[in-house]
């Protein structure tokens, strides 16, 4: 087959066929490689799609002038989205030698590098540490206080909407163990935790705590730009509400990530085993015990410069002890985070947009709210972040968020407006 | 398997040699001397910027010579001091994007940038230890003293001899093949260092100018950008969106709407179990 093919690749490789498939540009950078204007701008339109083309260009030009901080910058770039970090990593580290190199490629570099260091290390930790204060016109999501029941019970006063302030803190841990095999095989965990002190209503004082942890298996794909791996996992959840023990879950999931281009996907199933206890706030707590199965999908990548996209659909289903409990629920969230450098600041800002939708499918009425009415709620929110550089690894981050609750039973009926605000470190 | 592939490519190639002997497969884009270059059949002479590349050209660098080469595929080839490279073979089909490159390297350094041949797997490195099949990809191979090196930047490297075969899978990992005979050794993790001084010796050094001098400054937007939107940047991180602010809110709620319980008469009412 082989043999067939070379006389006709021979004369397919005259200099005007290949003009017309290869682009002007490229031909150019063959017929006169000291063309810079046309070297540029070739390197510039390849950066977009073609990465290797883009360096194989970036370089050419490193060798007509091996000081060009912005080349050895953009090399750094390029392999860096190739997800080949030790070739970033010394390109970055050049270009901040280099006489010409300008405090913004310094501020870049510096950024990259942190990551490019990271990802070289057989034990990778990062998170973040928040504290602050939020302010939430109904903290506890509860209805408005004309509210009536069907059921002709009357409904706790202390859960109906009232505002208030509280103090928060927040942290995350990622740890990532590289195997350092071929197949990028890890050991992974990760531990979240939520704290909020409520200044006058403690019955929503909440601490929450939840640890993931298990190896992740990289899958041979014979092709360099998609990869696979699967992840198998436990998951460890407590809280307490009030102040009091109140939520304890375990349970197990499974993840396949895999990239197609740019686009992320990481689809993924978990089991949980939840109990609830109940309280003097909570007293019927215990009857959420029971089974949540989730099956979901995040995904993520680019939309253009500095912007990206993270999504996650799911659905859960809950079977709990007490049957009008159980439900059913269908979510998609949906986050837009933008870098920008804001005008007078060199540093990176982020904004991050978000909306969600869930809806809310109960199995059965619940006699002590509504006897002859199976609840079904919509839920929607949306959000606006801010995350401020404040200092090395220091932000401001900043939350809007609005979620209002429309439902076929008045009790659950609800919105609430949650403004909060802190420094968070990064690492 | 890849090396009676190798054979048959060869074998194919001196039955079409006449067609292809005298073909541009690529030029040589950055020259710093001496550099030379000798075509099959043709004298040794320096090696300029922009002189065609054709099939059988062996490229020889000395110890202050480097050189790079654009291929038709839109490949490159970055070549150190002390360099023998020959370029065996260089089939491209434009319009279907099949072909095959096959190049010798006998000493030095090189640094393979792949294009449309590689990422169809169909680019193959002969050194004096191994044959090395080239999937994606970016690589270095380096012939030393204490043997072959190859450095995986990028893709996936079959390499291959009489002692066995190696699949390098993963960026940031180097092979070193001691023989033709030995089996290729375990992957290992490159370092720093290495990665900086082969950097070093595959560009110019302090006064070369590749060829062509006058280049002292670039105008280049944010990540290559002319202006243009793209996914070019790299983003930077931004706080996870499970921050247990969303999880909290939701046990409160579920709490609020169900667990608290209502009262009939002053009585907590129960679920009815």
């Amino acid at each position: 087959m082989l043999l067939a093919l070379l006389p006709d690749s021979a004369a397919a490789q005259t200099p005007s066929d290949f003009a017309g498939t290869v682009g002007p540009l490229y031909q150019g950078i063959l017929a006169r490689p000291s063309d810079l204007t046309n070297t540029l701008q070739y390197a510039a339109n390849a950066s977009a799609d073609d990465i290797e083309s883009a360096i194989g260009t970036y370089e050419q030009l490193l060798f007509y002038n091996p000081k060009l901080s912005r080349v050895r910058f953009e090399l750094g770039v390029l392999y860096f989205r190739l997800g080949s970090y030790d070739m970033a990593g010394s390109y970055l580290r050049s270009a901040l030698q280099m006489p010409d190199v300008t405090p913004d490629i310094e501020a870049r570099a510096a950024d990259l590098l942190a990551i490019v260091d990271k990802k070289r290390q057989v034990d990778q930790f990062t998170g973040y540490v928040q504290s602050g204060l939020a302010y939430q016109s109904n903290p506890g999501s509860g209805p408005g206080a004309q509210t009536v029941l069907a059921s002709g019970h009357a409904f706790d006063n202390r859960f109906f909407s009232q505002s208030d302030w509280n103090w928060f803190g927040a942290f995350a841990v990622n740890y990532v163990h590289d195997f350092e095999t071929q197949n990028a095989d890890t050991f992974e965990a990760s531990a979240v935790g939520y704290d909020a002190q409520e200044f006058r209503l403690h019955q929503f004082d909440i601490g929450l705590v939840e640890f993931r942890a298990g190896p992740r298996f990289g899958i041979p794909t014979g092709d360099p730009k998609t990869s696979l791996s699967i992840k198998p996992y436990v998951i460890a959840t407590g809280a307490l509400l009030a102040d009091t023990p109140y939520y304890g879950g375990v349970g197990g999931g499974l993840t396949v990530h895999t990239n197609v281009g740019n686009l992320a996907l990481d689809p993924y199933v978990e089991i949980v085993q939840q109990s609830f206890r109940s309280s003097s706030f909570y007293p019927l707590a215990s009857g959420f015990s029971g089974t949540l199965s989730t099956y979901g999908l995040q995904a993520s990548g680019p939309i253009a410069s500095s912007w990206g996209f993270q999504t996650r659909l799911g659905f859960g289903h809950a079977s709990d002890n007490y049957n009008p409990y159980s439900y059913d629920v269908y979510a998609a969230d949906l986050w837009l985070p933008w870098n920008f450098s804001f005008p007078g600041d060199g540093r990176m800002w982020t904004l991050i947009p978000s909306f969600g939708v869930s809806r809310w499918l109960y199995a059965a009425p619940d006699p002590t709210i509504d006897p002859n009415t199976t609840p079904r709620t919509t839920e929607w929110r949306a959000g606006l972040g801010l995350e401020i550089p404040l200092w090395r690894q220091v932000v401001l981050a900043t939350l809007v968020q609005y979620r209002a609750d429309r439902s076929n039973v008045a009790a659950f009926t609800m919105h609430n407006l949650a403004v909060s605000a802190g420094p968070t470190f990064k690492f | 398997m890849k090396r009676r592939r190798i054979i048959f490519v060869l074998a194919a190639v001196l039955i079409a040699a006449p067609a292809l002997a005298q073909q541009q497969v690529g030029t040589a884009t950055a020259v710093n001397p001496l550099s030379e270059s000798t075509p099959p059949g043709g004298a040794t002479a320096p090696l300029t910027v922009g002189a065609r590349i054709i099939h059988k050209e062996r490229i020889h660098t000395t110890s202050s010579g480097t050189a790079q080469l654009a291929f038709l595929d839109k490949s490159t080839l970055s070549i150190a001091p002390n360099t023998n490279i020959v370029i065996n073979e260089f089939v491209y089909d434009p319009n279907s994007g099949k072909g095959h490159m096959l190049a010798s390297l006998t000493q030095g350094a090189l640094r393979f940038v792949g294009g449309a041949l590689s990422h169809a797997g169909e680019a193959s490195i002969v050194t004096p230890a191994a044959a090395v099949g080239i999937r994606g990809g970016t690589f270095m191979i380096v012939i030393d003293r204490t043997g072959v090196h190859v450095f995986d930047l990028f893709g996936i490297g079959t390499v291959h001899n009489a002692g066995g075969t190696m699949i390098l899978s993963r960026a940031g990992y180097e092979v070193t093949i001691l023989s033709w005979t030995t089996p290729p050794g375990q992957p290992v993790r490159v370092t720093v260092a290495e990665i900086d001084r082969l950097l070093a010796l595959l560009t110019s050094k302090p006064g070369q100018n590749g060829g062509v001098p006058g280049l002292h400054t670039v105008t280049i937007g944010e990540c290559g950008l002319l202006g243009t939107q793209s996914t070019n940047c790299p983003n930077t991180t931004w706080l996870p969106t499970d921050t247990g602010f969303n999880d909290a809110g939701q046990i409160i709620t579920q709490g609020t709407q169900f667990g608290t319980g209502t009262t009939v008469q002053g009585t907590t009412a129960r679920p009815g179990r």
